[in-house]
């Protein structure tokens, strides 16, 4: 019972960091209709600039800020000289951001070495909280604390505020909302940076977690989608269901049956998409 | 699309020569080079086989490596496990094989095409056929006894073809490029039929087509079986070819050349993977002398270049030339 109290935290902390990771993936393509392939190693490319800024200024706070500012003009850059002129051609977008992934995990391995990078816990994290005879790592916490506070956020913004109501309105009818007057293609940028930023924080935070590796992207990208249509798109808290059941199952798989636990994620996935295509909680967008 | 009456000389004079030139090959270049040949014409194979359904019935499938793999898995385990030497029989096995792998990844894979996207925006569908990839792949690496898990399987001897004869890779260049002239003139067939122009209306417009009584979905379903089928041909030529199969053969990094072979020698010829595979392969090797380790940084860019400088491809820009060559030549 102690056991799986701790390692539903960790499932848990897990499940955050996918979410961090996810929200981004699905708000690009539930939001805006762009296929981003290249996030798991835009991704990669964040944390290795975070622990970069660690490992020389020693700034944990500094670390995550820096790593969401590069990933946002990294975004910035492939959504206006690429992605922007392929809109609505989804084979396209796919094709050119997978060959960007391939370009951007090789300058990774380029720049800073193919070796594994290890990321230590930052010392205010450190040591564990102790309730009974149970501890629990304080960073782990700390990782569920930031996810929750980036969920509310996100779904604040989805459903009270007037960007949340340009972004759904562009979701359904995308030409009536532009006619309407509303300047969609700022808040569709705005929407794909702040998306990918998240992917940098989601790096920072999840390194000492998941370990750093110049071709872990290949593996995070598949995670996310698969947590995106578990989920169903369109709605954050979809992406957040969906990255908590990936998150548990996958985190209690390796637990308790090592051996068939690399299958659990894409059995839920396959199940999910012959019993309810449209994720847990999506609508049909588009 | 339209449908265009090619005169003989224009279809058949420059299949005549590229298959005259390809047979005398061997005699002028040395062993390796027309090594790389047979490499071009199996990956020519595999790429044209993701072209029946990309290009034609508008399917874009992001996991055919699942069928090359399965085709070529299939064929080693055939040969190293149960011992089926004869190389026409495991040829026939291993594609009974690929079609029930397709046919049973077909039925999930087809409940999402369309939703939430519609048919023009396929974004589940893709998702869905990366992930059957990598869930293959990892089928590959669990089952350590049969497919020799992550280190795969090696030591796939040189083809039996039961002709009495002894297989030498210099052979093994005819056997791939008879059966590659068979599989295309197969497919040819095929996307110029009758069932070939229903996949080309369902691409256009699906609900026309619906509305005309077929059943797209039956239609959209078994060519994707008909384009795995080939897929694993190639993968069967394949797993004689290199003699060693890896799980990376199933996964992402495999479908990944399958559709860079596609948008580069473009959706809408029926050679342009062909073409393509000419040019991916050669850039490979020179990769392989020169910058090894800044390999996946060129394949990157022959991604991005193509999409952002050459959205058409090699194919359309080929024919091009080509007609106007023959039709200034004729005028």
């Amino acid at each position: 019972m102690n056991q799986a109290l701790v390692t539903g935290l960790n499932g848990l902390s897990y499940a955050f960091i996918l979410f961090l990771l996810a929200a981004g993936f699905s708000l690009t393509f539930g939001v805006m209709g762009v296929l981003n392939l290249s996030h798991g190693a835009l991704f990669v490319f964040g944390t290795y600039v975070g622990l970069q800024v660690i490992d020389s200024l020693s700034y944990f706070w500094l670390a995550i800020i820096l790593s969401a500012a590069a990933l946002a003009v990294v975004g910035f850059l492939l959504y206006y000289v690429c992605l922007k002129r392929l809109y609505n051609r989804v084979p396209e977008q796919a094709v050119l951001t997978i060959g960007l992934s391939y370009v951007i995990a090789n300058v990774v391995l380029w720049i800073w070495g193919p070796r594994a990078q290890i990321a230590q816990t930052p010392e205010i994290f450190a040591g564990a909280l102790k309730i009974g005879a149970l501890s629990f790592p304080i960073y782990r916490v700390f990782i569920c604390g930031v996810g929750l506070l980036v969920l509310g956020l996100l779904w604040w913004i989805q459903d009270r505020t007037r960007w949340g109501a340009i972004i759904r309105a562009g979701m359904d009818n995308k030409e009536m909302t532009v006619s309407l007057g509303v300047n969609y293609g700022l808040v569709s940028t705005l929407v794909f940076i702040l998306g990918i930023a998240l992917a940098g924080v989601a790096g920072v935070l999840g390194a000492p977690i998941l370990g750093v590796y110049p071709s872990m992207g290949d593996n995070l990208i598949l995670l996310s989608l698969i947590v995106v249509v578990v989920g169903g798109t369109g709605y954050i808290q979809g992406t957040m269901l969906g990255a908590l059941v990936i998150g548990l199952v996958d985190t209690f798989g390796k637990a308790y049956i090592p051996d068939a636990a690399m299958f659990f994620a894409y059995i839920i996935f396959l199940a999910i998409l012959l019993v309810r295509p449209s994720g847990l909680v999506g609508r049909k967008v588009f | 699309m339209r449908r265009e009456r090619r005169s003989l000389v224009e279809v058949g004079l420059p299949v005549l020569v590229i298959a005259v030139l390809v047979l005398v090959l061997p005699l002028f270049i040395p062993a390796f080079v027309s090594s790389l040949v047979t490499k071009m014409m199996i990956y020519g194979l595999f790429g044209m086989s993701l072209n029946i359904i990309w290009g034609y019935a508008g399917i874009p499938s992001f996991g055919h490596a699942a069928f090359f793999g399965a085709g070529a898995y299939a064929a080693g385990i055939l040969i190293l496990r149960v011992g089926v030497s004869n190389f026409w029989l495991n040829m026939l096995l291993a594609l009974v094989a690929t079609a029930i792998i397709a046919a049973i990844l077909g039925v999930p894979a087809f409940r999402v095409f369309g939703v939430g996207a519609g048919a023009a925006n396929p974004i589940y569908f893709l998702l869905a056929t990366i992930a059957f990839g990598e869930l293959l792949s990892r089928l590959a690496i669990a089952l350590r006894p049969v497919t020799g898990g992550s280190t795969g399987l090696s030591g796939i001897p040189e083809p039996d073809l039961g002709l009495g004869f002894e297989m030498t890779s210099g052979r093994y260049y005819y056997l791939v490029f008879v059966m590659l002239a068979v599989c295309i003139y197969i497919m040819y067939r095929i996307v110029n039929s009758h069932y070939g122009y229903a996949l080309r209306g369902i691409h256009d417009n699906e609900r026309r087509m619906q509305a005309l009584g077929y059943n797209t979905w039956l239609y959209k379903y078994t060519s994707w079986i008909v384009a795995a089928v080939f897929g694993g041909v190639a993968g069967v030529l394949f797993a004689y070819y290199g003699g060693t199969l890896v799980p990376n053969n199933l996964a992402m990094v495999t479908s990944d050349i399958a559709f860079l072979l596609v948008i580069m020698g473009s959706t809408t010829t029926f050679f342009g993977p062909l073409v393509a595979s000419v040019v991916y392969v050669g850039v490979e090797y020179l990769a392989s002398l020169y910058l090894p380790d800044r390999w996946p940084l060129i394949f990157g860019f022959m991604f991005v270049l193509t999409i952002m400088f050459m959205p058409d491809g090699l194919g359309v820009w080929i024919l091009r030339g080509w007609r106007r060559l023959i039709r200034g030549a004729a005028a």
